[in-house]
């Protein structure tokens, strides 16, 4: 495991140096991803000034509500996991887009080193600092700018069991990159196929209660991200939905399991390509 | 044979691959879609071979022969369909991670090194990576500088070096861990003559001090004349060849050159080679540029001193000479000939 460390600190001291030496490449990103995300936010600032608060209904009986800064506060936990993985696993994009149709993936397999993690600790992607930068000011600037009775109401002691369920979270995103990457050894690409998975996590940036059944199952047990923004952030808010907690870690091994037999599976019916 | 003194062991090696047969134009790519068809290609077809410690083989075949295959089921890359290979008794797709420990690959046409780390920093990378302590790591590194001369681009990142610095590069990361097996996948392709063969003169030298036993496979002549102790040829998935040099000069060699000049350039037509003799094409080849005769026949068919009896008493000649068979010669008809020549 230390070798890992090692090795991950290694790339990790590379690629600050890269941004160092590819500044502009890092502005443009950083400042492409500021603008998406400011116009998300906007679209929901937009549609809160015309209602008051966002509401589930069941037979035209509100049954829960948020507010805009509740809603905010969800959206910046949610850019938490995903950032921490986008920042420090990165690499698995490139499997299923390139590494393994160009048969780079040859590398990876002669070095006494465990192949997932060889591919995982290869990259950092400063990138990612856009995501956490961005979810870090939306979840102080909800919290202070939240009406003094519901920020009032939160209990921070429940930080602290969300921080333990936070490693969890994130490797549900990297386990779902993993298995869908790893689809590549068989079909050459599945760059696309691992993006469109990703994506659901759009879903998971709002309260989940909002969607249908199709979707609700989807991103809290098929592709779970759900478990990554909207439950631990509202039982930070209002200590609802503990149960989803213990939930995530198991759901978060099973998915780490899977996708482990995947990618092994995935390299005996690795092909290489020509040279 | 003693058995210790084998390093590596091929037992009927076979690789299929599964290849989607595709109609051509949309409509097939749409069948092909709903109800895929897929024909078997059988890339390697039952090689088997052994390599003893420290031997240098030149691993030679046309391209796509499945040479590249053998090397990549060898390195624990590609899980054979079937047979066997061992090396120093370890199966490379069982417990890799310890197995790759005791070899060093080299993929001539890409690189292993990171791109944009300066060498130095790609060398710490791998000894954190193979685990080699400090004292053997300077050792090894001084060795390597002095045999593949590093020393003049070790600060420069790996993506400003020359395709010759980058080979040496590679293959002085593929040695840093004292392999006990080196494989060059066409190590010298596309480099300059002085480039190719310092490389050379790096893999004699490793070979005979570290013992290395080097797997090469190649299209230059030169590497297989210069370097190979012995070569394992291979075509269409199947070893065809499996000897040393002056062996395969002795089976295959039949072949010689005559060269001269006419007097009379309407001479050549006199020259009926071919019929005469009833050469069949394989066995022959005559080429005429203006005056100067170029002919290439098999010696097995016709004597060379019949061929020249032949030649000075139909035409006048200003100059001539035999020459004995080059290796390339015998590799060209080898590749020709295919599979009908396997033993």
């Amino acid at each position: 495991m230390m070798k890992y460390l090692k090795l991950h600190t290694i790339f990790i001291k590379q690629d600050l140096k890269k941004l160092m030496e590819y500044k502009v490449d890092f502005l443009l990103g950083a400042v492409g991803f500021v603008l998406t995300q400011a116009v998300q936010i906007l679209c929901l600032g937009i549609i809160f000034a015309a209602i008051p608060a966002l509401c589930y209904t069941e037979n035209g009986v509100v049954v829960d509500s948020w507010t805009f800064h509740e809603v905010l506060f969800i959206y910046g936990f949610s850019l938490i996991p995903k950032g921490i993985d986008h920042l420090l696993f990165d690499n698995l994009w490139g499997l299923g887009y390139w590494i393994v149709d160009k048969g780079d993936f040859d590398k990876y397999l002669t070095r006494p080193v465990n192949s997932w993690f060889y591919v995982l600790c290869e990259k950092f992607c400063v990138d990612a600092f856009g995501d956490l930068i961005v979810g870090i000011a939306l979840i102080i600037y909800s919290l202070c700018a939240m009406p003094s009775d519901i920020a009032g109401a939160i209990n921070w002691l429940r930080v602290i069991p969300v921080l333990v369920v936070m490693p969890f979270a994130i490797m549900i995103f990297t386990s779902i990159k993993t298995a869908t990457a790893a689809i590549s050894f068989w079909t050459k690409r599945s760059g696309h196929i691992t993006h469109m998975c990703y994506m659901t996590n759009e879903f998971a940036k709002y309260p989940t209660k909002i969607y249908n059944t199709v979707v609700k199952t989807l991103i809290t047990y098929i592709l779970p991200f759900a478990l990554t923004a909207y439950y631990p952030a509202i039982y930070i808010l209002r200590g609802e939905s503990f149960w989803s907690l213990p939930v995530t870690i198991f759901v978060s091994l099973t998915l780490f399991g899977i996708s482990q037999l995947i990618w092994h599976r995935g390299i005996s019916a690795y092909e290489s390509a020509g040279s | 044979m003693d058995s210790n003194n084998i390093m590596i062991q091929v037992k009927d090696l076979r690789k299929e691959f599964k290849k989607a047969v595709k109609e051509p134009g949309l409509k097939g790519s749409f069948k092909a879609l709903f109800s895929p068809k897929y024909e078997v290609v059988k890339a390697v077809d039952g090689i088997s071979f052994d390599v003893h410690r420290g031997e240098i083989i030149g691993f030679i075949g046309p391209n796509g022969a499945g040479k590249s295959t053998v090397i990549k089921m060898l390195t624990g890359i590609l899980t054979p369909t079937s047979g066997e290979c061992r090396i120093d008794g370890r199966i490379p797709t069982k417990n890799r991670k310890e197995y790759v420990k005791e070899i060093g690959v080299v993929f001539g046409q890409r690189t292993q090194l990171w791109w944009d780390l300066a060498l130095r920093e790609t060398y710490m990378v791998l000894k954190e990576i193979y685990e080699i302590p400090d004292d053997k790591y300077q050792a090894r590194m001084t060795f390597l500088n002095e045999v593949l001369e590093l020393d003049g681009f070790i600060t420069s990142p790996v993506r400003t070096l020359s395709l010759g610095q980058r080979m040496r590069a590679d293959i002085a990361a593929a040695l840093l861990h004292d392999p006990k097996v080196l494989f060059l996948d066409e190590p010298t392709i596309g480099l300059d003559v002085v480039v190719k063969d310092s490389i050379r003169k790096a893999i004699q030298k490793i070979s005979a001090e570290s013992g290395t036993t080097v797997i090469l496979t190649t299209h230059d002549l030169e590497d297989i004349e210069l370097l190979c102790e012995r070569i394992v040829m291979v075509d269409k998935g199947k070893k065809v060849f499996d000897g040393d040099l002056s062996e395969l000069k002795r089976r295959f060699g039949q072949m010689r050159e005559l060269n001269f000049e006419l007097k009379n350039i309407d001479d050549s037509e006199k020259l009926c080679y071919k019929d005469d003799f009833n050469f069949s094409d394989d066995d022959l080849t005559l080429d005429i540029k203006g005056t100067s005769v170029n002919v290439r026949f098999n010696s097995d068919t016709v004597s060379v001193e019949d061929m020249l009896s032949y030649t000075l008493k139909r035409v006048h000649v200003k100059d001539i000479n035999v020459k004995d068979a080059d290796i390339e010669e015998i590799i060209r008809r080898l590749y020709l000939g295919g599979g009908m020549l396997s033993d």
